[in-house]
């Protein structure tokens, strides 16, 4: 039989009478199906999918024979979305202005594709693109989660490979602009030469120092040892001044503020080293410490590049799609009709609709209806403030609830945003809190040090004269801290990139620590504790009005909410087959229900109290504030892994709390299954964010797992915040850590990691203070020989970074 | 030990070699991802010429 896939879609409940399984997970994404998945026949076997975009999908993969990526992939795919999105807009030539640059051969542009989650999706996106006609060359990177695509303009318009990734389940998303991308592409590429620097120094290095350390007996000739001396030094000048530099430039920055730090211990170590030894060297004395300079700045370098990989990791994955600026803006045009345009086509003086729960596209004024807006990515504030028509909007900021209007007055890299987005960018090179405290450790050190250095040579000068220098400079030498410095970084690095294996990425730097300190656990459940795709099951109607007018109404309300209700009304309606009419002055009133009005009817969604004027009994109502016009029964289902992830928390000590916005008996049924008792439904943000600090105000500290718009407040206001994958981008501004993909399991997971890292941290900090504790006193009494020194800096460094080491490992299950 | 006059110079010419090769990958974006290319050599078959499915596979 032909390979070509053969996709029915039972939605007639026929041909094949497949019972509706409801286990199972869709072939390509990996999702819980849907009570009647869609089945098709890929490669010979029937296999189940969640939607007819999957079965798409996963046919195209296995007739252009890249079936492999099956066997390949780590992660599942991404969900393929039915909903066609215009590409067109990447064709205009005001999109490609400023993220196109003409190479040999075509043009090249740099994207953000959304989904790419491991290496072998990155495999298929390379070879999948690869086959379209007029692509020169498709490199994905799964770790950056970037794309660079050439392309010959003249063959293909940019939009057709678009669309064939877009078909795969991998949205493209706009990056920061050519100019930027180069810029850290080259930032990366003088760290990894700088690290490779260092790394073949330190080993020429060492290679010399050997035979200088060999010669315990005084044998060699003294021009030899001078000539090995000076070669060692050659070797090692680029190490310290050029590989080092971050470190110099680091200790100049600090000594300018008056803050020593970290840096300012570790130029002091690598530079009183390297010194020592120039100067032993010129005057033929009796020893160098050229090794343990290099070696030093090898180690730290190393721990850095890791650690700094890691979150550049999960920032690529997570900020970059966050900040990812939005590719169209809608522009209303002069008669009130809604126009969808390339960002970079809005200028100063258009009018542009923003849509609830989406990103302001440039700074303006308001327009008409006062707006709710979250400005926390500009200002900090987590909660969302009301502006009047006249006010400022600035681009970035988060329409809350309701949609707005405003008079474009600045775009691109005029905006507020533009600015912010350097600052932070700067802000990001800055260390954990966990390292400052390093820091503060590292500042006391180095005057510490100083000044008993100070007190060696004076003792020494009263005690004997001829070696009161030598002694000093050991000292100094012995107690370059080494393992202080690097038991941070080191446990840092292990723990994120250990992390990060597991699918749950840290946007923020101390998010393992605020981790470890978790006490309890409070769920949201839609798309949280379930699996976020409500289904309409059934409709009641009332007052003359039909099922599907009902159903129409309520689809029209519900587009422009990112409440996952949205979906189950749009996949209803478009099963009938209705046309969605308009709604105008649609607004979302958070914890009750939707208003707006379509043909100049006003209409309400929601709580039955608040649409109808009812008791609230669970169902989703329409009607206009006081009458009852159809009710929809909305049923869900909890994630798979749920139950387990529950009991794995509550094991490790944790109490669990579940705080949902949704009625009463399916929270109760909820947390019934979940084994949860502090299940509280029909919370509006603000009352979960009082559950949350009612939770604080006893000294708990609270973990927040949210995924929704509406619990962007309560995930800042958390102690420490994980946000669901595919939840809204606002939740992710707001969270300290993102799950990768919805898999509740990870959670439990990653809390154990955090807690092993602080062990293992102090565990760090203990032994590199105890080296110095014992290497001190015995450095200043003249004790201490070079190879002793030498190897009492390399062993403590190694017992510091292989403890570190030890995060990477999974624990025992 | 005059051997060593002729031997440690010639050890940093590789080093220089090592270097220059290092920053030359880095420069060609070896080094820009390290998990797809290691895919490939998994793969079991060639990619097919055409994306025709065989009209009657067998």
């Amino acid at each position: 039989m032909a390979q070509a896939a053969a996709a029915t879609r039972p939605g007639a409940r026929d041909a094949h009478g497949a019972p509706a399984r409801a286990t199972g997970a869709c072939f390509h994404c990996g999702e819980a199906l849907p009570a009647e998945p869609v089945l098709a026949v890929v490669g010979g076997t029937r296999h189940p999918f969640c939607c007819s975009g999957c079965a798409a999908a996963s046919a195209w993969i296995q007739d252009a024979g890249l079936s492999d990526y099956y066997a390949l992939r780590t992660a599942n795919g991404a969900r393929v979305d039915l909903d066609p999105a215009a590409l067109d807009v990447w064709d205009a030539p005001s999109v490609q202005a400023e993220h196109v640059r003409a190479v040999e051969g075509g043009c090249e542009i740099t994207l953000i594709a959304d989904g790419m989650h491991c290496a072998a999706c990155a495999w298929l996106i390379d070879n999948a693109l690869a086959r379209e006609p007029g692509v020169r060359e498709a490199t994905a990177n799964a770790m950056t989660g970037r794309l660079r695509l050439v392309w010959d303009p003249a063959a293909t318009r940019l939009s057709q490979p678009l669309q064939r990734l877009r078909a795969l389940g991998y949205t493209p998303c706009l990056a920061t602009g050519a100019a930027r991308e180069q810029a850290k592409r080259r930032e990366r590429n003088r760290d990894l030469i700088r690290i490779g620097i260092a790394g073949l120094g330190t080993m020429q290095a060492m290679m010399f120092a050997e035979a200088l350390y060999l010669d315990t007996g005084n044998t060699m000739s003294g021009p030899m040892r001078d000539f090995l001396r000076w070669i060692t030094f050659l070797v090692s000048t680029p190490v310290v001044f050029y590989a080092g530099w971050t470190f110099l430039s680091g200790a100049w920055r600090e000594l300018r503020l008056r803050r020593p730090g970290m840096d300012t211990l570790v130029a002091t170590s690598t530079l009183l080293a390297y010194f020592a030894s120039v100067w032993e060297t010129i005057t033929h004395g009796p020893h160098v410490w050229y090794d343990a300079a290099v070696m030093f700045v090898f180690l730290l370098l190393a721990a850095r590049l890791l650690e700094q990989r890691a979150r550049r990791v999960a920032n690529a994955q997570v900020d970059a799609l966050a900040r990812a600026r939005p590719v169209f803006a809608t522009r209303e045009a002069g008669d009130g009709s809604h126009e969808a345009i390339p960002l970079a086509a809005l200028e100063a003086g258009d009018v542009a609709y923003v849509a609830a729960g989406d990103t302001v596209p440039a700074d303006g004024t308001l327009l008409d209806a006062p707006a709710l807006l979250e400005e926390a990515l500009l200002t900090g504030e987590s909660r969302p403030v009301e502006r009047q028509a006249g006010d400022t909007v600035l681009a970035g900021s988060i329409a809350h609830q309701r949609p707005l209007r405003m008079q474009v007055t600045a775009t691109g890299t005029g905006t507020r945003l533009s600015h912010l987005i350097r600052l932070v960018e700067d802000a990001q090179a800055h260390r954990p809190p966990l390292a400052r405290m390093a820091d503060r450790i590292a500042a006391w050190f180095v005057v510490g040090m100083l000044l008993a250095a100070a007190a060696v040579y004076v003792a020494w000068r009263v005690h004997d004269p001829s070696r009161a220098f030598e002694v000093a400079l050991a000292l100094l030498v012995i107690s370059c801290p080494c393992a202080l410095s690097l038991a941070v970084p080191a446990a840092l690095a292990a723990a994120h990139g250990a992390l990060a294996r597991d699918g749950v990425l840290a946007t923020r730097p101390d998010a393992l620590q605020r981790l470890a300190a978790a006490t309890d656990v409070v769920f949201d459940k839609t798309g949280t504790l379930s699996d976020g795709h409500p289904q309409l099951e059934d409709i009641a109607t009332f007052a003359g009005l039909d099922a599907d007018a009902a159903l129409r109404i309520a689809t029209a309300l519900e587009r422009g909410s990112r409440h996952p209700l949205a979906q189950a009304f749009e996949a209803a309606a478009q099963a009938r087959g209705l046309q969605v009419p308009h709604a105008s002055d649609a607004s979302t009133q958070a914890g009750l229900g939707l208003a707006g009005s379509i043909d100049g009817r006003a209409w309400r969604l929601g709580r039955a109290d608040f649409a109808a004027g009812r008791e609230d009994d669970g169902r989703l109502w329409l009607g206009d504030g006081a009458t009852a016009f159809a009710a929809f029964r909305i049923g869900e289902r909890l994630r798979d892994d749920a139950p387990d992830a529950t009991r794995a928390l509550r094991a490790m000590g944790l109490s669990l709390h579940l705080a949902s916005g949704d009625a009463r008996d399916a929270v109760a049924r909820a947390g019934e299954a979940l084994g949860i008792a502090d299940a509280h439904a029909r919370l509006s943000p603000e009352d979960k964010l009082a559950r949350v600090r009612a939770l604080q105000g006893d000294g708990r500290h609270v973990a927040m797992v949210g995924d929704g718009i509406n619990d962007a407040p309560v995930l800042a206001a958390a102690d420490v915040a994980i946000a669901i994958g595919d939840g809204a981008a606002l939740a992710h501004r707001s969270a300290d850590l993102v799950l990768a993909a919805p898999v509740l399991g990870r959670i439990p997971r990653a809390i154990a990691l955090a807690r092993r890292t602080q062990r293992i941290t102090r565990e760090n900090f203990a032994w590199a203070l105890g080296y110095n504790a014992i290497a001190l006193p015995l450095a200043a009494l003249g004790w201490v020989t070079p190879w002793l020194a030498a190897l009492g800096m390399a062993v403590s460094s190694l017992t510091v970074t292989l403890n570190a080491l030890r995060l990477t490992r999974r624990p025992a299950a | 030990m005059t051997i060593l006059l002729l031997l440690i110079p010639l050890s940093l010419l590789l080093l220089g070699a090592a270097v220059w090769a290092f920053i030359w990958a880095v420069r060609k974006g070896q080094f820009d991802d390290l998990d797809t290319p290691a895919l490939d050599i998994l793969r079991e078959d060639p990619p097919p010429a055409s994306q025709e499915p065989p009209a009657d596979a067998d």
